[in-house]
């Protein structure tokens, strides 16, 4: 068994009358695709916003690499190697590709506060990586096109890239996968299966659909109402009956 | 092909500047309005590092030229303070304001940004306005020009502008690389997607607040130089309207663009002056301008002129492709989630 990179315990968010999140735990082994699944206004974005300091948290404590992080600021996180991207796209519109990705290749080498220009041995490593990201995503073709010009699922896939251009080890992914089309749907599961078997990364993501989630992740945690329903490997969460009566429905379930 | 036209631009401005003193007065205009022009190109430009490359916006951008004034005016009457000390703590008395309310300003953004940059504005406004025996309150401050001799060359009226040039193209030369260098490009980031910055590990809130102390500077050092140049300090050049003035015309010329703010100046600074001895009611056609222009021309008089150069080329270019999708790892039965 691998060590914990990342945990949660009892976490809690009100909106105010609204219980979002409810003393939800959450541990999650390095190197793992991690899944959080659960119908529509289950609490998952609001779990996860939670977990990645877009919220405080209204209770509960959240550990990264051993280290209290539930009141550190973003920025802080990012430097601890968390990364992480939204359910709408969050990218620099008006910018290329090419900068999308610079920005945060400068803010992992500590440049970003940088005036004089930087000398050409720096540059090539900087820019080394960034075609590494580029191919990544296979995104080359259009690395000086704004990015507010490509298709939903290249945006989609630019942000990946964007939340991987600061070397991340954990990387969150909230609902990569929606509103997309088919193509683009498999897409993005094969990056989700690069950045675990070729990067090493760890990998937790939110998604609605089961069928993506028990062919992508190795654990499973569900989301019902803002309460844990069910947690374990996809084999076990495909035969739970909760989860089968609360969201999947028979029918599917047999077919899985 | 951009950056060489911005080049050569900018060489031919930088030619017509330096001929102005002998241009000026053959189209009937005072040498003094050109000092205007540039100074005001000046407030223009650190209100543009805000608006136009962080995305904040700095309604109470005044406070910094007032502070700059009065900060020149003070230390030359109080404490006979020479041309470039009095000038050098103009520009310290802005930073200080800034490091005052800035963190203040720091806890909200979007219109809250704005609205509280107002108030605070207004506050210093008051103190020059009330503190009568010190400022001379509603009237002003009158104060000299301190004598400048550097191995005999003398600042006169004649060749004070070419003084101003001069700071003018090391604050244009500063700007310049400032916008361009990764510290430019966070900034940048942050105006366009502030969530997304953060998630990329950019301290966002000190980011701004070194954009809000490099803008205040280079507004001090417009302000200094412009109580220097009118030998005057009154509290309006703080308030409100002017932030306005100043915001006008770095929309006007294009904010997020290096020449804009100067053509934005030096339309409503002329213009104005023109405007102001031949009609009464000259406020009026300029409101109509800017009204046109935030509905018609949002990006201002460069940057649509920018877009409409770039239109043209990519006309011609070859379109990078999108690649193509390949579909291998989905499960069957998949549709659409």
């Amino acid at each position: 068994m691998n060590d914990i990179i990342f945990q949660a315990e009892g976490i809690s968010k009100n909106f105010g009358g609204v219980r979002a999140v409810e003393n939800v735990s959450l541990q999650i082994e390095a190197g793992s695709i991690h899944a959080i699944i659960g119908p529509n206004g289950a609490g998952k974005s609001t779990l996860f916003n939670a977990l990645s300091g877009y919220y405080r948290p209204d209770a509960g404590k959240v550990t990264f690499k051993g280290c209290d992080i539930t009141h550190a600021p973003v920025y802080k996180r990012i430097e601890m190697g968390m990364g992480r991207t939204f359910q709408t796209s969050s990218i620099f519109p008006n910018l290329s590709v090419y900068d999308n990705l610079l920005i945060g290749l400068e803010s992992a080498a500590s440049l970003s506060y940088r005036i004089r220009p930087i000398r050409a041995p720096l540059r090539k490593t900087i820019e080394q990586k960034l075609e590494r990201l580029l191919d990544f995503v296979n995104l080359r073709g259009s690395a000086y096109r704004p990015v507010a010009e490509l298709a939903h699922g290249s945006q989609r896939l630019c942000e990946i890239a964007m939340s991987l251009s600061t070397d991340p080890t954990l990387v969150m992914l909230d609902e990569p996968m929606a509103g997309l089309a088919h193509a683009e749907t498999a897409r993005i599961m094969d990056v989700i299966r690069k950045l675990h078997s070729e990067l090493g990364l760890t990998v937790v993501f939110v998604e609605h659909n089961m069928r993506v989630v028990l062919s992508l992740a190795q654990r499973i945690m569900v989301l019902d109402r803002g309460k844990m329903l069910a947690e374990g490997t996809p084999a076990e969460i495909s035969e739970n009956a909760a989860v089968r009566d609360a969201y999947i429905g028979k029918e599917v379930a047999e077919r899985v | 092909m951009r950056k060489r036209g911005g080049l050569i631009a900018t060489a031919i401005l930088l030619v017509l500047l330096l001929f102005v003193p002998q241009i000026a007065p053959r189209i009937h205009l005072a040498i003094s309005v050109c000092t205007e022009v540039l100074l005001f190109a000046m407030a223009a430009m650190a209100v543009n590092l805000l608006i136009g490359y962080t995305g904040v916006l700095p309604f109470g951008n005044a406070a910094f030229f007032g502070l700059g004034a009065y900060g020149a005016g003070l230390t030359i009457e109080y404490w006979h303070a020479g041309f470039l000390s009095s000038i050098g703590l103009g520009v310290l008395a802005s930073l200080i304001g800034a490091l005052a309310i800035g963190p203040f300003l720091l806890r909200r953004r979007g219109i809250y940004f704005a609205l509280l940059m107002i108030a605070f504005g207004q506050v210093f406004y008051f103190i020059a306005y009330r503190f009568t025996d010190i400022t001379g309150g509603e009237d002003g401050m009158n104060f000299s020009r301190p004598a400048v001799e550097w191995l005999g060359w003398q600042l006169k009226d004649e060749n004070f502008y070419y003084a101003m040039l001069a700071f003018f193209v090391v604050v244009g030369i500063v700007f310049y690389i400032l916008v361009r260098s990764p510290f430019g490009r966070s900034l940048l980031a942050i105006k366009e997607n502030e969530t997304r910055a953060r998630y990329l590990g950019l301290n966002t809130d000190r980011f701004i607040f070194i954009a809000l102390l490099i803008s205040a500077a280079i507004e001090g050092l417009a302000g200094a130089c412009y109580g220097l140049s009118i030998m005057f300090a009154y509290p309006l050049m703080l308030d409100w309207h002017n932030s306005g003035n100043i915001v006008l015309m770095t929309i006007l010329g294009g904010s997020g663009t290096i020449l804009g703010p100067f053509l934005g100046a030096l339309i409503f600074v002329i213009g104005n002056d023109i405007l102001s001895t031949a009609v009464p009611w000259w406020q009026i056609p300029l409101g109509a301008l800017f009204v046109v222009c935030v509905l018609g021309f949002p990006k201002g008089i460069v940057g649509t002129f920018l877009d409409l150069v770039e239109r043209r080329r990519s006309g011609f270019s070859y379109e990078a492709r999108e690649p193509e999708f390949q579909s291998t790892s989905l499960p069957k039965g998949e549709t659409t989630p």
